[in-house]
């Protein structure tokens, strides 16, 4: 630290610019990190609160909801495994919804139909929980606020009759980017199908069922019971259409990024380094080990990362305060702190090019022979 | 027996086929509070017999003992440790680190071996108020006169209590008022200090300092005075 410090103390112009290097990185690998996070909340938000361990699909289904058709008389028979703690029934349809008005803006919504009181309800923000007794009523994702929708207003649903009424409003569940209706699922029922020989012939079909089964053997169920498949959480939100896809992009620019970065800052202190191989000649012919050099080098870098990245944190929240409200950024502390050590682990492992430099050097040099 | 000894040393470099006898069965012998000067021609082999002596180069064959310890049998590593221990060098103004105000150039050989107590910063500021350097703890190299810079490297030499000290060409960059400031500092030093020293130069004038002088030609070692 000794010599790390007073050199950065005497080349401040110098350690300033690669400090604000690593800042940009960090920045971009934050802003980045929150938007990939902002759009997977956004399209799987619901599945993701789910307070479940697996899902069960109908066989071949591949872990997509919409692909999937199966009767709601199989939770009765995935109960009866005795792994399984509960299951309840879970749809899920798209479609729109306005007052009813005329030349009114529709808005798009999904409408996920659940069983009132099971365990997958949310809990409400602000009005009543989903009551078995209203068929028609829903839960709405709060965002509907800034569309004008109130508690108790009745809403019609784009081509068909059916009218919802909104009970209560719940926080942060989206489901394909669009807001959650949660509906009692016999009502989502009459909606999803309410074209002849749309539900395949099943009886009280609904799209999957969901099981709280921390202990569950999956392969055991599917052979118990025909015609299913069942996968764990995680897997049904990669299923929703979009996600890998979406997550996946991101992910690799994050990966790139990184990559470059480790270059980058590889590259800078290995140049400094040769640089300074007189100096360090010099402090080998006086007696310093390797390990004393690569301290101070290691050191070096560590101090500029460290305050290259807290800056591009500070940078991060900064400008999340100035992204319009609707922009799907969704800054995670957890993922924060995630990508602020890997950057930091990464510019360390990169600062290792020019440790390996330093047991190169001859203290030799130190005499001032002319080769 | 304390001091310096050297026996029978020859450093042969191989370059491709050829190879070129730097130091052919060089002996000689420092006590403690004998200023020893090598002198003679360029390429003669007087550096080479520095780095010998210093432990930055291994020798082809013979010995080199400092205080009755043979540092020609000593692993690389453990050579490091000896010369921070042993060894002090006054090497050219070109050697102090540009980053590191005076006070701090001493002050870094003792980080070299660990912690650094309130001990080490008087002693840092006595030796370099000795030297004359009272009113310029705090500068930088670049706010230096050459010959102030040397003075700091020979305040390094002795920070470490060395036994030996050893100095290539230490006036090469200094007119030759300053030179013999220097070379007359490092001669009270070491009669104070009571080291064995060995100053390698290319100024005949330096040498009324010296107790003994040495000639080198072509690797071969032999006593002048
Ligand atoms: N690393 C090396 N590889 C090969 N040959 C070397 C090497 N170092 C020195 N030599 C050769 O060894 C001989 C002695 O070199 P040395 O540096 O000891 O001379 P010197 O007496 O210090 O000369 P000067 O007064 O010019 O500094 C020279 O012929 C030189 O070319
Ligand atoms: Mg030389």
């Amino acid at each position: 630290m000794f010599l790390a410090l007073k050199e950065l103390k005497h080349a401040k112009l110098r350690y300033t610019l690669m400090s604000i290097i690593i800042v940009l990185i960090a920045w971009l690998v934050f802003i980045l990190s929150g938007l990939g996070n902002g759009l997977s909340t956004l399209s799987a938000a619901a599945v993701k609160n789910l307070d479940a361990d697996y899902v069960v699909y109908e066989d071949g289904a591949k872990a997509t909801f919409s692909k999937s058709l199966i009767s709601n008389s199989l939770v009765d028979d995935i109960k009866k495994n005795k792994d399984v703690k509960d299951a309840t029934p879970f749809g899920a349809a798209m479609a729109a919804i306005s007052h009813g008005k005329k030349d009114e803006e529709k808005t798009d919504i999904a409408v996920l139909g659940i069983k009132p009181g099971e365990f997958i309800e949310p809990k409400v923000v602000e009005g009543k929980q989903l009551d078995p007794d209203i068929k028609n009523g829903v839960l709405a994702n709060d965002t509907l606020k800034d569309k004008g929708y109130k508690i108790g207003d009745e809403v019609q649903v784009d081509s068909s009759t059916i009218k919802l009424k909104i009970v209560g409003f719940v926080e942060g569940e989206t489901y394909n980017h669009l807001p959650v209706l949660f509906s009692n699922v016999d009502q989502w029922r009459d909606y999803a199908f309410a074209a002849p020989g749309s539900n395949n012939g099943i009886k009280d079909v609904v799209n999957a069922i969901v099981l709280q089964a921390p202990d569950l053997d999956p392969a055991q169920l599917d052979k118990s019971i025909n015609g299913i498949e069942t996968v764990t959480k995680s897997a049904a939100i990669n299923g929703m259409p979009g996600y890998m896809e979406e997550n996946g992009t991101i992910l690799m620019m994050l990966a790139f990024l990184i990559v470059i970065s480790a270059f980058v800052i590889a590259v800078f202190f290995y140049v400094i380094t040769i640089q300074k191989t007189q100096q360090f000649g010099v402090m080998k012919a006086i007696g310093a080990s390797n390990g004393f050099i690569t301290k101070a080098i290691v050191s070096q870098v560590f101090v500029l990362s460290v305050v290259g990245i807290l800056i591009g944190v500070a940078l991060t929240y900064l400008t999340a305060l100035v992204f319009p409200e609707n922009m799907p950024f969704n800054l995670d502390a957890k993922l924060v702190v995630l990508y602020g050590i890997a950057l930091l682990v990464i510019s360390l492992l990169s600062s290792l090019i020019s440790v390996r430099q330093i047991a190169k050097i001859d203290p030799l040099t130190a005499l001032g022979r002319v080769e | 027996m304390n001091g310096l000894q050297i026996k029978n040393v020859t450093k042969n470099y191989k370059e491709g086929n050829s190879s070129i006898t730097a130091l052919n069965n060089a002996s000689m012998e420092v006590k403690p509070g004998e200023f020893v000067a090598i002198v003679g021609p360029s390429g003669s082999g007087k550096s080479t017999l520095l780095s010998v002596v210093g432990a930055l180069l291994k020798p082809t064959s013979g010995t080199v003992s400092i205080n009755d310890k043979e540092i020609t049998k000593l692993s690389s590593k453990a050579l490091s440790k000896f010369r921070l221990q042993e060894i002090g060098f006054i090497l050219q103004s070109s050697n102090l680190i540009p980053y590191l105000n005076v006070t701090d150039q001493l002050i870094l050989v003792k980080k070299m071996t660990g912690k650094v107590t309130k001990e080490d910063q008087e002693k840092a500021k006595k030796l370099l108020t000795e030297l004359g350097l009272g009113g310029k703890l705090k500068k930088y190299p670049n706010e230096l006169s050459g010959g102030e810079r040397q003075r700091v490297a020979i305040a390094r030499s002795l920070m470490n209590d060395s036994n030996v000290i050893l100095a290539d060409e230490p006036t090469a960059s200094l007119d030759s008022k300053r030179a013999h400031e220097v070379v007359k500092l490092i001669a009270d030093e070491v009669k104070k200090r009571n080291k064995a020293a060995i100053m390698v130069t290319h100024d005949e004038r330096m040498l009324t300092y010296c107790d003994k002088v040495y000639k080198m030609e072509d690797g071969i070692l032999t006593l002048q005075k």
